[in-house]
C-alpha cells in the first residue's frame, strides 16, 4: 500500500460526509437522523459530518416510500454524488413501503429499483444506534483502499 | 494575562488533551426494555390467527408451518415494531422487550368486532355482496341458488333497492365483500378494543 493510499484511508475513516433525502417519508426517519446529531449520540465524534449537499456527500441515507415525484429526481441526484459513494435505506420505507404500501396509493418501492441501495436498516422508525453502527461498519467496506480495490 | 496562562495550564494537562481527541458519548447500546421485532419463546402456537389479524403493517407477519410445528414469521423491513402482535395472541408465542410483562400484569387482552359501512351514494344495491358473503350463504341457503334472500337473520341484503345491515355482528371480516362489490361502496373495518384488568 503507498503512503498515498494509507494517508487517504486515515483521512476518510474520521471524514464521512452525509447527505439524506426524503423521497416521500412521514418524517419518523428523519427525526431519527436528527437525534443522531444530539449530543447524546454524538455523530461528529465518530468524524461524521452532515451535510446535505450531494456534490460534497459520501453517504446518501435515503428515507421514505419513494413517490412518484421522485422519479426523475433521485437518479440525477445520486449521479452527483462523486466516487467513493453508499447509499443506505433508513426504515422501512424505502425497503418495503411500510404502512404506506398499500392498494391505490401513489408510492413505488422498494427505493433500490432506482438507485444501488448498499445497506437498509428496518424499523419504523430505526433507533439512533442503528444508524449509526450501520454507517460506521459500512464506511470502512467502501472506503478503505477505495482507489486500489476499484481496478 | 492571567486567565491566559490559566487556560493554557487547563489546555495541557495531559487528561484534557486525550479526552478532547479521542471523546466517546457511552457505547452504543441497546436497553433491555427496548422494544426490538418480536422474537419467539418456546410456548406452542396454535395456529389461531389473532396476530396476523392485528398487525397493522403489510406482510409483516405470517403464520407457516414448519415439519408440523405452527409459528409466526415476522418479516424485517415490513414488521413497524409496535408489539400489537406480542399483546394480541393468547398463547405467549412472541416476545419484546417489556410487553410480555405489562401484559401479565395488566390482564391485557384484545378483542375484535368488525364495522360494516356501506356508501348509500356509490351503492347501486346489486346484491352482489350479500350473495358473495359466506356467512351468508350459510344462513340462508336460499341465496346459493336464487341470489335473493328473505331472512331477517343474514348480515345485510337488499332491501327496496337499498343495501341495509341487519345483522353486523356476525361478520367475520373476511372482506370477501369488498372483493365482490364493483364501486368499493362497501368497507369493513375492524375495531378493536383492549380490556384490562381481565373484566369481559
Ligand atoms: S419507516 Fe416508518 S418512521 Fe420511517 S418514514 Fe416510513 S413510516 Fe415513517
Ligand atoms: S410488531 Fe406490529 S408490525 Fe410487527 S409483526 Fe407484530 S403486529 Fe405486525
Ligand atoms: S403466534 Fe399466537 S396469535 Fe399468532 S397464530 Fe400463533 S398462537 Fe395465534
Ligand atoms: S367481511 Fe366477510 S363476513 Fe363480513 S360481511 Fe363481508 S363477506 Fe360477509
Amino acid at each position: 500500500m503507498s503512503m498515498l493510499q494509507y494517508l487517504k484511508n486515515t483521512v476518510r475513516s474520521r471524514s464521512i460526509h452525509v447527505a439524506y433525502v426524503n423521497v416521500g417519508s412521514c418524517n419518523g426517519c428523519d427525526i431519527e437522523i436528527l437525534a443522531c446529531l444530539s449530543p447524546r449520540y454524538d455523530i461528529e465524534q465518530y468524524g461524521i459530518y452532515v451535510h446535505n449537499n450531494p456534490r460534497e456527500a459520501d453517504v446518501l441515507l435515503i428515507t421514505g416510500a419513494f413517490s412518484s415525484q421522485w422519479e426523475d429526481k433521485l437518479k440525477p441526484l445520486w449521479d452527483k454524488i462523486p466516487h467513493p459513494k453508499v447509499a443506505v435505506a433508513i426504515g422501512n420505507c424505502p425497503i418495503s413501503g411500510c404502512v404506506f404500501n398499500r392498494p391505490e396509493t401513489l408510492v413505488d418501492p422498494p427505493v433500490s429499483k432506482h438507485i444501488p441501495i448498499a445497506a437498509e436498516i428496518p424499523g419504523c422508525p430505526p433507533r439512533p444506534t442503528e444508524i449509526i453502527s450501520t454507517i460506521l461498519s459500512l464506511a470502512p467496506i467502501i472506503f478503505k483502499d477505495y482507489e486500489e480495490t476499484k481496478k | 494575562m492571567l486567565s491566559f496562562i490559566y487556560y493554557i495550564r487547563e489546555f495541557l494537562r495531559p487528561k484534557w488533551i486525550t479526552t478532547f481527541f479521542t471523546a466517546r458519548t457511552p457505547p452504543l447500546t441497546t436497553p433491555p426494555y427496548f422494544r426490538d421485532f418480536p422474537e419467539l419463546t418456546d410456548k406452542e402456537c396454535t395456529h389461531c390467527l389473532a396476530c396476523m389479524m392485528i398487525c397493522p403493517a403489510p406482510e409483516a407477519i405470517i403464520v407457516t408451518q414448519h415439519e408440523g410445528v405452527w409459528r409466526p414469521e415476522i418479516t424485517k423491513g415490513h414488521c413497524i415494531r409496535c408489539g400489537l402482535c406480542i399483546e394480541a395472541c393468547p398463547e405467549d408465542v412472541l416476545a419484546s422487550g417489556r410487553i410480555l410483562a405489562y401484559k401479565k400484569e395488566e390482564e391485557l387482552t384484545l378483542q375484535g368486532t368488525f364495522h360494516i359501512e356501506i356508501n348509500q351514494s356509490t351503492c347501486m344495491g346489486c346484491g352482489n355482496c350479500s350473495v358473495a358473503c359466506p356467512v351468508n350463504r350459510e344462513i340462508d341457503p336460499a341465496l346459493r341458488s336464487s341470489g335473493t334472500s328473505t331472512s331477517d337473520e343474514v348480515i345485510m341484503r337488499i332491501d327496496t333497492g337499498q343495501n341495509k345491515v341487519l345483522h353486523e355482528e356476525k361478520c367475520t371480516g373476511c372482506k370477501t365483500c369488498e372483493d365482490n362489490c364493483s364501486n368499493k361502496a362497501i368497507r369493513v373495518a375492524r375495531v378493536v378494543e383492549a380490556l384490562q384488568g381481565g373484566e369481559e
